[in-house]
C-alpha cells in the first residue's frame, strides 16, 4: 500500500494548526483594538497585514513540503 | 501516480512549450511576458495624457501609487523618494502576475507536447507567481536591493560590523551564523510564501471546478482575486520593511540608544518597524 497521499496530507493538516491558532490570535486581537480605539485602524493596517503574512508563512512551508512529497 | 485519469493535472514547474535556440521556452515564461507587457502598455497609455486633475483611469492607476507611496513616506521622509519605485514595480508586477491565473482559458487551453516519453498537454500560459523560478527571482531582487539599501545607509564597513561583528563582541561566534541565516532565509521565505499561495490557489480553482458545479466555483475566483492582491501587497511590504530595517541599522552610530536591539528575531522588529 502507497503512504504517499497519507504523508503529504498528514504534513498540511498537521502543519496547518499552529498557524491556524496563531491567526485567529492576531485577528481577534486587531479586531479587539479597532472596536476599542477605530482611529488606530489605518496604523494598525500595515502590522496587521505583516504579521498574518509571517504567520501564514509556517502553513505554506508545510503546504510545500506536502506537495514535494506527493509530486517530486 | 495511477493509470487511471486523474481528477485534475498537477505540474509543480513549468512545462517547457517550445525551443527557442539553447533556450527552452516554458508556460510560466509566458504568463510574465504578458503580466510585463500589460503592466508596460499600461503605463505608456496611462501616462500619455497626464493630468493635474486626473481621470477615471488615471485615478484607478494612481490608487496604488498613492497608497503605497503613503506608506512609504510614513517610514522614511527623508529618503521616499528612492525607494517608493522599487517597492510599487514588485507590487504591480506581482499583482498581475497573480491576476494572469485567473483569466479565462489560462489553465485549460493547452499545446501537445512529449514529456519523459510519453504525450502530455501543457497548458500555454501558467501564471507567473505559480512557478518558483519567478518568485526566487524576485525574492533574489528584494535581497540585493536591501543589502545595498543597508551598504548606502551605513557604509560598508558599517553594513559588514552590523552583519558580522555583535555586539558585546565575545558574542560573535554565535550571533554571527544566526544574523547569517536570517538574512538568507529571508529569500526563501519570500519565495515560498508567494509561490505556495499562488501555486495552491490554482490547484484550489482546479479541484473546485472539479468537484463542483455551475457558479460555484465562482466564488473561489473571488477569493483569489483577494488573495492574489493580498500577497502582492505582503511582497512588497515586507521587502520595504527588509529595507527599513536595512537602513536603520546603526546609523546615529554606537553611543546612540537605538531601538533596534541585537538578537532580537527579526520578524519582530520587523513587526515593530512597521508600527512606527
Amino acid at each position: 500500500m502507497d503512504l504517499t497521499p497519507l504523508a503529504a496530507g498528514l504534513a498540511i493538516g498537521l502543519g496547518a494548526l499552529g498557524p491556524g491558532i496563531g491567526l485567529g490570535l492576531g485577528v481577534s486581537k486587531a479586531m479587539e483594538a479597532i472596536g476599542r480605539n477605530p482611529e488606530a485602524s489605518g496604523t494598525l493596517f500595515v502590522p496587521y497585514v505583516l504579521g498574518l503574512a509571517l504567520t501564514e508563512a509556517v502553513a505554506i512551508y508545510a503546504l510545500v513540503i506536502g506537495l514535494l512529497i506527493l509530486f517530486v | 501516480m495511477h493509470e487511471e485519469e486523474a481528477l485534475i493535472h498537477v505540474a509543480i514547474k513549468g512545462e517547457t512549450l517550445f525551443h527557442l535556440g539553447p533556450i527552452a521556452v516554458t508556460n510560466s515564461m509566458i504568463g510574465t511576458l504578458i503580466a510585463t507587457v500589460v503592466l508596460a502598455s499600461l503605463a505608456f497609455w496611462a501616462s500619455r495624457n497626464n493630468a493635474v486633475v486626473p481621470g477615471r483611469l488615471q485615478s484607478l492607476l494612481e490608487f496604488p501609487l498613492d497608497f503605497l507611496g503613503g506608506i512609504v513616506k510614513a517610514q522614511h521622509p527623508t529618503r521616499w523618494r528612492a525607494i517608493v519605485p522599487p517597492v510599487i514595480t514588485i507590487f504591480l508586477l506581482v499583482l498581475l502576475a497573480n491576476y494572469v491565473g485567473l483569466l479565462p482559458g489560462v489553465g485549460t487551453i493547452g499545446l501537445h507536447v512529449v514529456e519523459d516519453g510519453h504525450e502530455a498537454t501543457a497548458p500555454i500560459i501558467r501564471p507567473a507567481s505559480a512557478d518558483l523560478n519567478f518568485t526566487l527571482a524576485l525574492a533574489l531582487v528584494a535581497f540585493v536591493l536591501f543589502v545595498s539599501w543597508g551598504v548606502r545607509a551605513n557604509g560598508l564597513k558599517g553594513y559588514l560590523k552590523e552583519t558580522f561583528v555583535a555586539n558585546p563582541p565575545y558574542m560573535t561566534p554565535l550571533m554571527t551564523p544566526i544574523h547569517i541565516v536570517s538574512e538568507l532565509s529571508r529569500i526563501i521565505s519570500l519565495s515560498m510564501r508567494l509561490f505556495g499561495n499562488v501555486f495552491a490557489g490554482e490547484i484550489l480553482l482546479a479541484v473546485m471546478l472539479a468537484l463542483t458545479f455551475a457558479v460555484i466555483p465562482v466564488a473561489f475566483l473571488g477569493l483569489e482575486m483577494i488573495f492574489g492582491a493580498v500577497q502582492a501587497l505582503v511582497f512588497a511590504l515586507l521587502t520595504l520593511t527588509y529595507i527599513t530595517l536595512a537602513t536603520a541599522g546603526h546609523g546615529g552610530g554606537h553611543d546612540e540608544e537605538h531601538d533596534t536591539p541585537h538578537g532580537q528575531d527579526a520578524d519582530d522588529v520587523a513587526l515593530r518597524a512597521g508600527a512606527h
